[in-house]
């Protein structure tokens, strides 16, 4: 729309509070941002690393390419569309993106009968073969700060890839517990100097072992439960160590395991959440206590509900058959990517695209400025979810969703958008029940 | 574009319709009256010989949030083995939301609710029920958990703050109705308590399960929410536990309440096996009180899982599972959830009996429109076997031959051989349609009169009750016709339920600190925004009569 009237000057920098931050997982809702000209951002209520890194990525929108060429968005949709036509065994992945941007992709690929999966779903199969296997008992962030009196924290320290978790989730008194006391437990893993800090008035036990063998500390642990004075060492941890533990596991009113699966190095590292579940189902036959398996980077566990919801199964399955067919080994993107013929990689949350092997068809969503080993069949700038558009991402504890709002204006499409339009430049198939 | 459905037998008994010969006619989605002879109709469907009922309502089916989620987390085995099947989605205890829809619609329900939507849950059950096709939705929202609402009742909080709370929260998570599961209980099991009884008082909050239940009930009174009370009541699955269950009912004093899943509330302790039977005390109670609404929550035979918020029962039952694998969690400083698969087996005294116990209620039970067709999906039953309960109502010589396959000794502790009575057609559409829509306040829905809603369903008239409720003929929603012959034909949307009670917003600054100070996230971002439900074009908003405390 013309005008003739110049725009009147703008209050700079505009302020954005309560700020919902979609990046990590643990949903902190109280940033406070500052935009300055034209379209840079800045936090300015936390030093968090995820938060301050994220926000201050927003480079100037840049046009899509095919072959390297800069062409309209509506041609490189065309693109993907007669090269994903063209697929015999496709992959969805990345799927670093909100609830819209992940109906879209699941839809695209079910019409494509593609596989699907998340760029950061190991940490989440680590705790996911665990809950599909044995089942589980947890807990919400809420109930850890609210309820928590005993935090044990299983390998090394989470805030490492969730930083305000200490800050918010563990530091204020327990308010639903008489007295609201709280301690902190780190076993197998030794806890940041931000994490010492943001404990501080906190009583901290720091039992240093070995973080390959935390499912040898859980397992004597949760033996000693039954009578701690007949407690054995493991892990490095001394027996006399491990007994004073159980004891305390055995009194707290309610205890959670706090673990992030990302983090552990050792191979097979679902056994060593299967161990840490354990612990947690022998502790409940003495008092209360839950796990808390912190996953959610780039809404991983939201793309994994919505995945879960539409299809009955979770992330890793192939809808190739017709019946989504879900396998956690053969469908992990890293995997399958070695035999597709066609990816289209979503990451609407960073600029990052991983390198694929020489001469796959790449079709990339992503954020302006994305760098990338080898140039993409088709790369489609899209704008990143609580930045540019409105969204819906969840949580780490998977319970609660949360809703994102737009800050600024690139003129970047959402990959929502991106991905519809790519489904509807498909020749068209009629949906059956 | 005007439709007329021609010479269908009408079951409509919010007008009072019961078989008579009649045609309907559909204009822009909803029912219009007969535009006389002049009207030339574009469509003409020839009913005759059919039998035409409104779309079916399902009161209470667990279709979507959290702990759905995790039940097809958890149901592996079943989404493995569909997968080997042409379209296995059939029957399955956990479907897809894509399924559900589907299954809904294929046998004629074109409404379904899903009646335990934790706080902290809501706006993922709302994203979740926009992709359920073809039927719409609502939730009930689960309350009398919550520490904030214990907190405020402990402290003396008078009714009037109670209501304000409440209807903050019906209106903030877009929900159609208040949900209380084992008032107090889920709150006492995290403080290790693995029994609350009706007058004991909480372990934190100086609060009494009779306390909370009366303050819900009072509060949906005052705030004059259509639905009562939807309570999940004391002791689920314990033998003995019709007394609580009679206590619920003493306990609210004439106000309206609605007892979930009764079935699992109506057993006794007598006998050589010290579980028995308590249909008839229930159905004596319930039959004599016009302020009480039932749904059954009706087991039917093989493997589901059981999804709860109440994970204090649960807990209990965890040793039964099957497979041995179960999923507890607590949940948000507002409830809990548990999952646990279960297998009821026909040849298992107990569970033959839990069977015998949900039809003893369905046939005592007097007044269809105070009892409602439910398997508590998917913990009684996935809802895929209504057709077959439905036939086990209205053919006794089938609920007699089924009963000689059960357990040799469930004759002797139940009174279902004797029981004559089978539902007739009317009655059944009284249940499914007519009082569902009328005990949610959904005044549109339902009914077949004139400006109702458009949502139809047509069968034919088969002796096999079961063969006939499995696959109508015809199924329109909104005037669309979505069903023909069993397969989806067309695909559309559904709309989302809610009240919006009036409340004063003075409490919201209360709440606001507490969000502050307990539960990390701001009271602007709990509450759900219209855009947020589907889109912003998906609310259907209930009147709410307010009424005096």
């Amino acid at each position: 729309m013309a005008s003739e009237r110049p725009t009147p000057p703008v209050a700079r920098p505009v302020v954005h509070r309560d700020v919902v931050c979609p990046f990590c997982g643990l949903g902190c809702d109280d940033l406070t941002v500052e935009e300055e000209p034209p379209t840079t951002l800045a936090v300015r209520s936390t030093d968090c690393p995820v938060a301050c890194e994220r926000f201050s990525r927003t480079p100037p929108a840049e046009p899509p390419r095919v072959a390297g060429v800069p062409v309209p968005l509506m041609e490189a949709v065309e693109a993907a569309a007669a090269l994903l036509g063209a697929a015999q065994a496709p992959l969805v992945a990345g799927l670093g993106t909100d609830v819209d941007g992940a109906r879209a992709a699941l839809s695209l690929a079910e019409r494509l009968g593609a596989v699907i999966d998340h760029a950061l779903s190991d940490g989440l199969y680590r705790n996911l073969a665990v809950l599909q296997r044995t089942g589980w008992i947890a807990t919400t962030l809420a109930e850890l700060r609210n309820r928590c009196d005993l935090l044990l924290v299983a390998g090394p320290d989470p805030a490492a890839l969730h930083p305000r978790l200490f800050e918010r989730w563990v530091a204020p008194a327990p308010a639903l517990q008489t007295p609201p006391s709280r301690e902190v437990v780190f076993l197998c893993g030794e806890p940041l100097d931000a994490t010492r800090t943001a404990l501080s008035g906190l009583p901290v036990t720091v039992l240093v072992g070995d973080p390959a063998k935390i499912g040898d500390a859980a397992a004597v642990l949760a033996a000693a439960l039954a009578d701690p004075s007949r407690a054995s060492g493991a892990a490095g941890i001394a027996a006399r160590d491990i007994a004073a533990l159980a004891e305390r596991l055995r009194k707290a009113r309610y205890a959670v395991v706090a673990w992030a699966a990302a983090a552990f190095a050792s191979p097979h590292a679902d056994l060593t959440v299967e161990r840490l579940v354990r612990l947690v189902r022998d502790a409940n036959r003495h008092t209360r206590c839950a796990g808390l398996p912190l996953a959610g980077h780039d809404n991983v566990v939201g793309v994994n509900q919505v995945c879960t919801w539409r299809f009955g199964v979770p992330l890793r399955t192939s809808l190739a058959g017709g019946m989504p067919l879900h396998d956690p080994h053969r469908f992990a993107w890293a995997r399958y990517a070695e035999v597709a013929d066609a990816v289209v990689w979503v990451s609407a949350f960073r600029p990052e695209v991983p390198a694929f092997p020489a001469g796959q068809t790449v079709i990339a969503l992503a954020p302006p400025g994305t760098a990338m080993a080898d140039e993409p069949a088709v790369f489609i700038p899209v704008g990143t979810p609580g930045i540019d558009h409105a969204a819906h991402i969840f949580r780490s504890d998977t319970v609660v969703a949360l809703r994102a709002r737009r800050l600024i204006d690139r003129g970047l499409p959402d990959a929502a958008t991106v991905l519809k339009a790519i489904a509807a430049a498909l020749p068209q198939e009629v949906p059956a029940c | 574009m005007l439709t007329k459905l021609a010479g269908g037998r009408v079951y409509d008994p919010a007008n009072g319709r019961d078989g008579a010969v009649g045609d309907l006619f559909i204009q822009d989605g909803r029912i219009v009256a007969d535009p006389g002879p002049g009207a030339a109709p574009d469509e003409v469907y020839d009913l005759s010989g059919r039998v035409v009922m409104a779309g079916a309502i399902d009161i209470h089916s667990h279709i979507a949030g959290g702990k759905v989620n995790i039940a097809r987390l958890l149901m592996a085995e079943e989404h493995r083995a569909a997968a080997q099947e042409p379209c296995g989605c059939v029957g399955l205890a956990t479907p897809s939301t894509h399924a559900t829809g589907c299954r809904y619609a294929q046998m004629g329900y074109t409404a379904a609710f899903e009646p335990a939507m934790l706080p902290s849950n809501a706006r993922h059950a709302h994203l979740e029920m926009a992709d359920i096709p073809l039927i719409d939705t609502g939730g009930y929202l689960v309350l009398g958990n919550d520490d904030l609402l214990l907190e405020l009742l402990a402290s003396g909080a008078g009714e009037e703050v109670v209501a304000d709370y409440v209807g903050f929260m019906l209106n903030a998570t877009r929900s159609l109705a208040v949900k209380a599961v084992n008032p107090g209980g889920i709150n006492a099991f995290k403080y290790n308590q693995r029994r609350l009884d009706v007058d004991e008082t909480g372990p934190f909050h100086a609060i009494t399960p009779r306390r909370i239940l009366t303050a819900l009930a009072g509060a949906v009174q005052r705030l004059g929410i259509p639905h009562p009370l939807h309570l999940h009541g004391f002791n689920l699955g314990v033998p003995g536990n019709v007394e609580a269950t009679l206590d619920s009912i003493a306990a609210v004093d004439g106000l309206r309440l609605h007892l979930t899943h009764v079935q699992f509330h109506a057993y006794g302790m007598e006998g050589d096996r010290k579980f028995s039977s308590a249909a008839a005390r229930v159905a004596e109670a319930v039959n004599g009180r016009p302020n009480i609404s039932v749904d059954v929550g009706q087991i039917m035979f093989g493997q589901t899982v059981t999804a709860s918020a109440d994970t204090m029962a649960q807990m209990g039952n965890a040793g039964l599972a099957h497979p041995k694998k179960w999923v507890m969690m607590d949940i948000e400083c507002d409830a809990g959830c548990g999952v646990v698969p279960f297998r009821y087996r026909d040849k298992a005294f107990v569970n033959a009996l839990q069977w015998a116990i949900g039809l003893e209620l369905f046939l005592l039970i007097e007044d269809p429109w105070r009892i409602f067709l439910t398997t508590d999906h998917p913990n009684g039953a996935p809802f895929t076997s209504y057709p077959e309960l439905i036939r086990l109502l209205m053919d006794r010589d089938h609920r007699l031959a089924r009963m000689a396959e059960l357990h040799p000794a469930l004759p002797e502790h139940t009174i279902l051989g004797t029981l004559t009575r089978e539902y007739s057609l009317g009655e059944i559409a009284t249940m499914t349609r007519a009082a569902p829509a009328r005990i949610l306040g959904l005044t549109d829905r339902g009914h077949l009169g004139p400006g109702a809603v458009a949502d139809i369903t047509v069968y034919t008239d088969r002796p096999d009750r079961r063969a006939m409720f499995e696959t109508p003929d015809l199924v329109f929603k909104d005037g669309r016709l979505i069903v023909r012959d069993g397969v989806v034909v067309a695909f559309l949307q559904g709309r989302t339920h809610v009240v919006e009670p009036a409340y004063d917003p003075t409490i919201e600054s209360w709440m606001a600190r507490r969000f502050d100070e307990r539960m990390g996230q701001r009271l602007t971002h709990f509450r759900i925004a219209e855009d947020e439900m589907r889109g912003g074009a998906g609310l259907i908003r209930h009147a709410c009569l307010p009424g005096a405390f």
